[in-house]
């Protein structure tokens, strides 16, 4: 008896050896994790011996193992560069977000590397074709984006293009290749500044940050908490992300997109303070949220910047919605929300209809019209464990409906919602994203 | 009592990774979800359903929630006023709700039943998870005091064997990293994105911590969330099933045998029983050679698959040589030929098994008939295996207590 699986790809032997740039860092250690697990020699080389061994002993706890160790060979940029980079079918560049220091670390790269070596980077935030000027063609021809989500053993989403240059039949490969060896959820977009995930999440991050000035961090996670559809509340989440990763994707984003949500691109200035005093999130063990010894939070007021005792906010319709989502009806849940009045219910309809308006806004210029919602589905539940935004749109009442919700706010409709696309995400298996707090 | 055939008509899975509890769900919007998307994927009319039949060990212990029957009546105003009850066989449960179902359209009672398996366990701790899993052995006698009581009798099987045949602990670590592998596979598994080798599985140390004896944590399912439910329907059904969907009638799966033993409750007097036996559990053995008479076959190589009950690498041991793959004693045989493996002559587990996919008690019974139904129907995605005709199934109960096979198929 066979089993019945897809044909593999050819050539998947071709990639055999791994060296990944910036492995002490969280995404650098965590993907490279994923390519020993799955059978790849991998070299994590960064600044120091060290740091790269922190990034070994992350890579062992995502896996729950200590023998992919075995697959793992730890060198700083001095000593082990030439080695690994020489021996490398695959370099992936998981460092800073700086395009002049990833431009002389790809010019390094070059000098060691095959022809035909393919070399990738996980960033978003810097605009791709700049990173590789100066670069060889077989450089450019073999190079392109593979962005991982975090933490990439839990979000399996990865958004994949090339630029201009890149050989298509390396992008295909590498599609390949991630779905089939690595089990990435591949979501292939256009290469435009944060692609489809982080372009659509930082927006409404950026609105929220400004929301935040009136309400507090407290009520506004409150309000746009999990029960609306993502796992992570949204400040919650940038403090997961961290408050400097943020700013360099706003300004990026700021400089490098033009529409209609433009304007909702701001960063307030309680933002640039918390980052002055390095109040950047989880890494700093500070950022909105800032947990006690007691292990009881307190939360940052934007207007002092001074941590603040918890509110423990309780207004009627959210509570109500919690209990339709405790009971798996999360389209009363939605329904709840949608009868609510008041200036909070106000503003839980505004995200979620901006949510909405954006994403099929985005249909065509992040990802191929071919691919509807699709793409952008994919990448907010498999990226951001956030409810699919047709899945939003289901709730809300279907696609005329959300369309009416979204004209009435002055929100952008775009035919692609008008449309109707179908997609492959429904309410029942979403609930997950669903979260009754 | 009518000899009809019984007829599966597919259903739905809940993703077996998810945590309901964290997910602040109530044991309800579980069986909610799995009922929801049956009927979304049968396209069966709820009109059609004469009453709903819920395997489930233990929700007052993990959710204080008893009664799961009636809340059918919340998921849908149609089941207001029509059968509902719950069946209890520990790990078992689920099995014996189908097979009661079954019974009820033989006697020719009802022609449709809707069966949902389901248990919540990540409301509790380990510890505390573990206590409430031994009121399925015989608790005062087996459990009191005792942390993770089942790892110790399930190890003490694989003592058993090891004394009688001898049992190499490397055949065990091929089994969890089998299991682990198909999961790798089924979209609903709960281990599909976790990692495991051989060498891992072999290996003792901080991830694979010895839990008793020879059972470490790579030798044992995993505790989770779950619920299943499927439909099971009398031939007068589904001729009107497959005929309003233009299929031919034998094309749609049934359950052409089945068997099912109890045996005594203590593992200890159970391996006492047997001492003279050939087979270390040849009351697991009756259940699946009942089975087979049943449906009309021979022996083990009449079926193309087998889902089994592998709650530890030790009860899929067992399983192997009980359902005929080997002599008694020689399961290793199976194991070091790929009999069990994908693409081998009798695959095992292609969902991922208890250890791969999930075991939420209840619930597993029902989730593996439905496995069943899907490779039979030739609808099981990746981990669909070429050409089945006919599944074997195997859900044990306690320590292999009580034990229910079906041979499902056309």
């Amino acid at each position: 008896m066979m089993i019945n699986r897809e044909k593999p790809c050819d050539g998947f032997e071709k990639i055999k050896t791994v060296a990944v740039l910036g492995a002490s860092g969280t995404i650098g250690s965590l993907s490279g994790g994923l390519m020993a697990q799955n059978g790849l020699k991998v070299y994590f080389l960064s600044r120091t011996q060290q740091g790269s061994e922190r990034g070994l002993q992350k890579a062992i706890n995502q896996a729950r193992s200590e023998t992919i160790a075995q697959n793992i060979i730890c060198g700083d940029y001095e000593h082990l560069f030439k080695q690994a980079i020489t021996e490398a079918d695959w370099v992936v560049e998981a460092i800073a977000e700086d395009a002049g220091i990833k431009q002389q670390l790809y010019e390094k790269v070059e000098k060691y590397r095959k022809p035909q070596t393919i070399v990738s980077s996980t960033t978003s935030s810097l605009p791709l074709s700049g990173l590789v000027q100066g670069r060889s063609k077989d450089f450019k021809s073999h190079f392109l984006s593979t962005h991982f989500y975090n933490p990439p053993g839990r979000m399996s989403a990865c958004e994949v293009t090339g630029i201009e240059d890149t050989d298509p039949k390396i992008v295909d490969f590498m599609k390949d290749f991630l779905t089939t060896k690595l089990r990435r959820i591949v979501i292939p977009v256009r290469n435009t500044v944060a692609f489809a995930g982080n372009r659509l999440a930082f927006v409404l991050f950026s609105r929220i940050t400004t929301l935040t000035r009136e309400f507090g961090v407290e009520m506004m996670d409150y309000l746009i908490g999990p029960y609306t559809g993502r796992l992570l509340p949204p400040l919650a989440t940038l403090d997961l992300v961290g408050l400097d990763i943020h700013k360099a994707i706003i300004n990026s984003l700021n400089t490098n997109t033009n529409d209609e949500f433009h304007s909702w691109l701001a960063m307030p200035g309680y933002i640039n303070t918390m980052i002055q005093r390095n109040l950047l999130g989880n890494k700093t063990r500070g950022g909105f949220y800032k947990k006690l010894e007691s292990g009881r939070f307190v939360f940052l007021d934007p207007v002092s910047c001074d941590y603040i005792p918890a509110i423990e906010p309780h207004v009627a319709f959210v509570e109500k919605a919690k209990h339709f989502t405790r009971m798996g009806m999360y389209k009363e849940a939605f329904d709840a929300i949608l009868s609510a009045q008041g200036k909070e219910a106000e503003i839980v309809k505004d995200i979620l209809c901006a949510y909405v308006a954006y994403s099929y806004l985005l249909v065509g210029e992040v990802t191929d019209s071919q691919m509807g919602i699709e793409g952008i589905d994919s990448v907010m539940s498999y990226g951001f464990n956030w409810a699919a935004p047709s899945v939003i749109v289901e709730v809300l009442g279907g696609c005329k409906q959300a369309a009416k919700l979204l004209a009435e706010r002055k929100l952008p409709v775009s035919p692609a919602l008008t449309s109707g696309l179908k997609s492959q995400f429904g309410i029942i298996n979403s609930g997950k994203y669903f979260v009754a707090k | 009592m009518k000899n009809d055939a019984v007829y599966i008509l597919g259903g739905y899975q809940t993703d077996f990774a998810r945590n309901w509890a964290r997910e602040k769900k109530h044991i309800a919007a579980m069986m909610r979800e799995a009922y929801q998307g049956s009927i979304e994927s049968t396209k069966l009319e709820p009109d059609d359903i004469n009453a709903a039949f819920v395997g489930n060990f233990a929700s007052e212990l993990y959710c204080m929630q008893g009664h799961l029957g009636g809340f059918f009546t919340d998921f849908d105003p149609h089941f207001v006023g029509l059968p509902t009850i719950r069946f209890e066989a520990a790990c078992a449960s689920g099995a014996v709700a189908a097979l009661t179902a079954m019974a009820y359209i033989q006697a020719g009672i009802y022609d449709l039943i809707c069966v949902l398996g389901v248990e919540q366990m990540k409301s509790v701790d380990s510890a505390k998870g573990g206590d409430y899993l031994g009121t399925a052995a015989w608790y005062e006698q087996e459990c009191t005091g005792i942390e993770f009581p089942f790892p110790k009798l399930f190890g003490k099987l694989g003592d058993e064997y090891d004394a009688r045949y001898g049992l190499d602990n490397k055949h065990l670590a091929r089994i969890a990293e089998i299991n682990y592998g198909n999961a790798k596979n089924n979209p609903n598994a709960q281990t599909r994105d976790w990692f495991m080798s051989l060498e891992h599985a072999c290996t003792p140390g901080k991830y694979n911590t010895t839990v008793s004896g020879r059972i470490k944590v790579a030798d044992c399912s995993q505790i989770t969330d779950g619920a299943v439910c499927l439909y099971i329907a009398s031939q007068n059904f589904a001729s009107k099933y497959a005929g309003r969907r233009g299929l031919k009638l034998e094309n749609i799966p049934r359950i052409l045998g089945w068997g099912h033993t109890t045996a005594q409750i203590e593992f200890a007097k159970k391996v006492a029983a047997s001492k003279n036996n050939e087979f270390v559990l040849p009351v697991t053995r009756k259940a699946i050679t009942d089975a087979y008479a049943r449906a009309g076959i021979k022996n083990c190589w009449d079926l193309d698959m087998i889902e089994t009950h592998d709650c530890f690498t030790t009860s899929e041991y067992m399983a192997i040589d009980h359902f005929g793959l080997t002599k008694p004693g020689e399961s290793w045989k199976a194991i070091e030929e790929g009999i069990i493996e994908p693409g081998g002559k009798l695959p095992i587990n292609p969902s991922g098994g208890l250890i791969g996919c999930g075991h939420p008690v209840g619930a597993t019974g029902v989730r593996q008939l439905l496995d069943a139904y899907k490779q039979v129907a030739g609808i099981a995605g990746n981990y669909q295996v070429s050409n089945v005709k006919k599944v074997g199934t195997l859900n044990i109960g306690g320590s292999a207590t009580t034990n229910v096979c079906f041979v499902v198929g056309i």
